[in-house]
């Protein structure tokens, strides 16, 4: 029986997944990836409550349940990262991070290390064996909704036989969840060793099929992204670890002091709120030199810096080969909606511009429906 | 079938003492230190509560400090010196971490869980201001020979006094889980000091005591108005401690009965279940033992997955050690009198109270039965 480990964070999509792949007739153990149990000034950690809720669902399912301490490292690969990404003016993406790092490295290594042959988690969305006869997205992912798990030995059997990097990344049946932006920066190799049992249900659905089941987390609200960001905001987060600057706030245009703000490393491309600038329409933030500790804002919703048809990337990364140079779809941000765009080398070309595409922000690239990676932009 | 067996952790308010606190939430809300009539009622009424709880444990009111529950009493009581303490190595919490902020000796315990008060004289130095032992240990139930530590604290005493050395040496006693099945008289017990919680006994939460005889000068832990002779500042809870004072009378009058009644239901808990899991281990004093506490381990099994699967079931039960939340750090209760690690960690507390019945013993002891069984099957012990 195929030895599948859950990523288990207590919410109710990984609940369900668990409770899929139990069903499915999958050999399931439930972890709890211990990644952040810090407290912060004005939030109580929930950690230890969603652990329980976590290991409770185990239990009402009759799996084993360990406890998989990452703490150390998410600090080291995510916090610091994230932090040091603001330090030098960008805008990092700890998610993207996270999975790289820790769900799809350091927990799959671990679970293989424990016995597994399979990681799964509660993501919405869906891996292909790319060597299924069609490249059409749509006919793909019914062969992979419908592939009963008793056939997954053969499959996996001939995808490892055939090439180090094969299984492809698809976008999930609820485009509204789809969660591949997060997943851009995985590899095709941890894909071929993963399950997403949940790419082909709606969020709607996940939470009817949790409750049939009698899981308790059914109707456990949504945490956004990384918990602790998601509930104080990045501001204060990072006025744990930044000390506050004063610095001013500067109109791009008349090149006149409007403001002063408490370090430039707080404020992001396009953003319109926390600006301590009083009156009249709204500022928005189009550029900041973090020697200088300055911002520049612009009343000017078309402002040049605010909009790019050009987006140069770094940190490339694909899913399997890189792709040739042509016409892709592109997401700027999750659940930004897909736009065409030209590759070429590095670069991107849009012919309709996107507006606050930062510098640390991660630009995904799909191929129709498959997600085949993309870059952080320089 | 709902069925509570966690009333060391918390009991349900009776309806009587409900019943006793209502009219001072609105209707009788005045502050006990206004001068005008109603007020001076509820200033007489307040009195007359703290002198019915004083009655009860043998003491004068001007004796009894009334905290925000036993937590803060512990706290009221250590204040009261800063020298050398001595206390048991299974206290609750509140004391050990008090008694860990100054110079303090830790005695060990027997495997029962009983502590010798040979030890506890053996402990004392010659600056030793205080001992502190609980009466009843809420984890394992286990009841302490106080009566016998008092007199051991009298020896000591006179040996001072024949030597010259004026420190004082007192008894403190942490009685939070004995409300309601032991005799909480200071006299018979032979303690200075006394910590008593509402919360255990039908009371209200957040209402306890601090009983300081007149020889211990007491050192306010909280300042301001000087409420309760000056002790402790703070408007007075007057709901609370009504509330105390009524459910600590009906627990007195009922403690007798309670008491075999409780251990007649604990021990059919406890005979099923050693029949049908010989390998239990039950630990805690096997005679000197809070009748309605049972400390039952199944070695080798994970007691949060039990408590996990019982919670389904509506039964709702402690687990006697750590969960997966705080991994590493066992109950030093259970690692002191001697558990090894596997043991400990399969542990259930059971504690019964005023609503457990013949049915309720049966229906847990079934879902108890069950849980484990698919417990121990999972990891393939059966």
């Amino acid at each position: 029986m195929t030895r599948v480990f859950v990523g288990m964070s207590g919410g109710v999509d990984s609940s369900l997944t668990a409770a899929l792949l139990v069903e499915q007739g999958y050999d399931v153990t439930g972890v709890y990836m211990k990644n952040w149990t810090q407290d912060l000034p004005g939030l109580r950690c929930p950690w230890a409550d969603d652990l329980a809720d976590a290991k409770r669902v185990a239990v009402h399912l009759g799996i084993d349940f360990e406890v998989f301490d990452f703490e150390n490292e998410y600090k080291q690969k995510v916090v610091e990262y994230m932090i040091d990404e603001y330090k030098l003016g960008r805008t990092p993406n700890p998610d993207i991070m996270c999975n790289q790092e820790v769900k799809f490295r350091l927990f799959l290594d671990t679970a293989l290390e424990h016995g597994a042959d399979m990681i799964a988690t509660g993501h919405y969305a869906r891996v292909q064996n790319r060597f299924s006869v069609t490249k059409s997205s749509e006919t793909a992912s019914h062969q992979v909704s419908n592939r009963a798990p008793a056939s997954f030995e053969t499959w996996a059997a001939d995808v490892a036989e055939d090439s180090p990097t094969n299984a492809r990344l698809l976008t999930a049946e609820d485009q509204n969840k789809d969660q591949t932006y997060f997943l851009y920066r995985v590899t095709g190799d941890a894909l071929q060793k993963t399950l997403f049992p949940l790419g082909q249900y709606t969020k709607p659905e996940v939470r009817k099929m949790a409750e049939e089941r009698g899981l308790t987390t059914a109707s456990k609200p949504d945490s956004q992204g990384i918990c602790f960001v998601g509930q104080i905001g990045i501001r204060d987060f990072l006025s744990e670890y930044v000390e506050q600057k004063p610095g001013d706030i500067i109109d791009k245009q008349t090149g006149v002091k409007v403001g002063t703000h408490d370090g430039a490393i707080f404020y992001t491309l396009g953003q319109r709120h926390g600006l301590d600038v009083g009156g009249g329409l709204p500022y928005y933030v189009v550029g900041k030199d973090m020697d200088k500790n300055e911002v520049y804002v612009s009343r000017d919703l078309q402002d040049d810096s605010l909009w790019r048809h050009d987006i140069r990337l770094t940190a490339l990364h694909w899913i399997n080969e890189a792709p040739s140079d042509g016409e892709y779809l592109i997401r700027v941000r999750h659940r930004a909606p897909l736009v065409p765009a030209t590759l070429t080398n590095d670069v991107l070309h849009m012919t309709e511009p996107q507006r606050a595409v930062a510098a640390g922000q991660s630009i995904a690239i799909y191929d129709g429906g498959v997600c085949i990676g993309g870059g952080i932009v320089s | 079938m709902n069925v509570f067996m966690d009333y060391a952790a918390a009991t349900p308010l009776d309806s009587d003492v409900l019943a006793a606190m209502q009219p001072y939430f609105a209707e009788k809300f005045y502050n006990p230190s206004s001068p005008y009539a109603p007020a001076v009622a509820v200033r007489r009424e307040y009195d007359a509560a703290k002198s019915v709880i004083a009655s009860i444990i043998g003491a004068r009111s001007g004796e009894i400090t009334m905290t925000a529950g036993a937590t803060e009493s512990i706290n009221l009581a250590f204040g009261a010196g800063d020298g050398h303490v001595v206390v048991s190595n299974i206290e609750h919490q509140s004391v050990l971490s008090v008694a860990k902020r100054r110079e303090h000796t830790l005695v060990s315990v027997d495997y029962n869980g009983r502590v010798d008060p040979v030890a506890i004289k053996r402990a004392i130095r010659e600056d030793t201001w205080l001992v502190s032992v609980g009466l009843a240990n809420s984890e394992i139930g286990t009841i302490q020979p106080i009566s016998k530590i008092a007199e051991v604290i009298r020896q000591v005493r006179a040996e001072r006094f024949a030597v010259g050395n004026a420190t004082p040496l007192y008894l403190h006693s942490d009685a939070s889980q004995g409300a309601g099945q032991l005799d909480l008289h200071v006299a018979r017990l032979g303690v200075d000091m006394l910590t008593i919680n509402a919360a255990k006994m039908y009371g209200p939460k957040q209402v306890g005591l601090l009983y300081a005889a007149r020889s211990v000068k007491l050192q306010p832990q909280i300042v301001g108005g000087g409420q309760e002779q000056g002790l402790r500042s703070g408007t007075e809870n007057v709901a609370g401690v009504i509330g105390m004072a009524a459910a600590f009378r009906k627990a007195d009058a009922k403690r007798h009965g309670e008491v075999l009644r409780l251990r007649e239901l604990r021990d059919a808990i406890q005979t099923k279940l050693c029949d049908v899991f010989p390998e239990a281990v039950i630990s805690g004093h096997h005679k000197n033992r809070l009748a309605g506490h049972l400390h039952i381990s199944f070695p080798g099994l994970d007691a949060e997955r039990l408590v996990f699967g019982l919670e389904s079931r509506n039964v709702y039960v402690a687990t006697g050690s750590a969960c997966a939340a705080n991994k590493g750090t066992r109950s030093h209760v259970l690692t002191a009198i001697g558990l090894d690690d596997a043991t400990a960690d399969g542990s259930l507390r059971i504690t019964l109270g005023k609503d457990t019945n013949p049915d309720a013993v049966e229906y847990a002891v079934d879902a108890i039965t069950q849980e484990v069984h698919r417990e121990m099957k999972r990891i393939g012990r059966v």
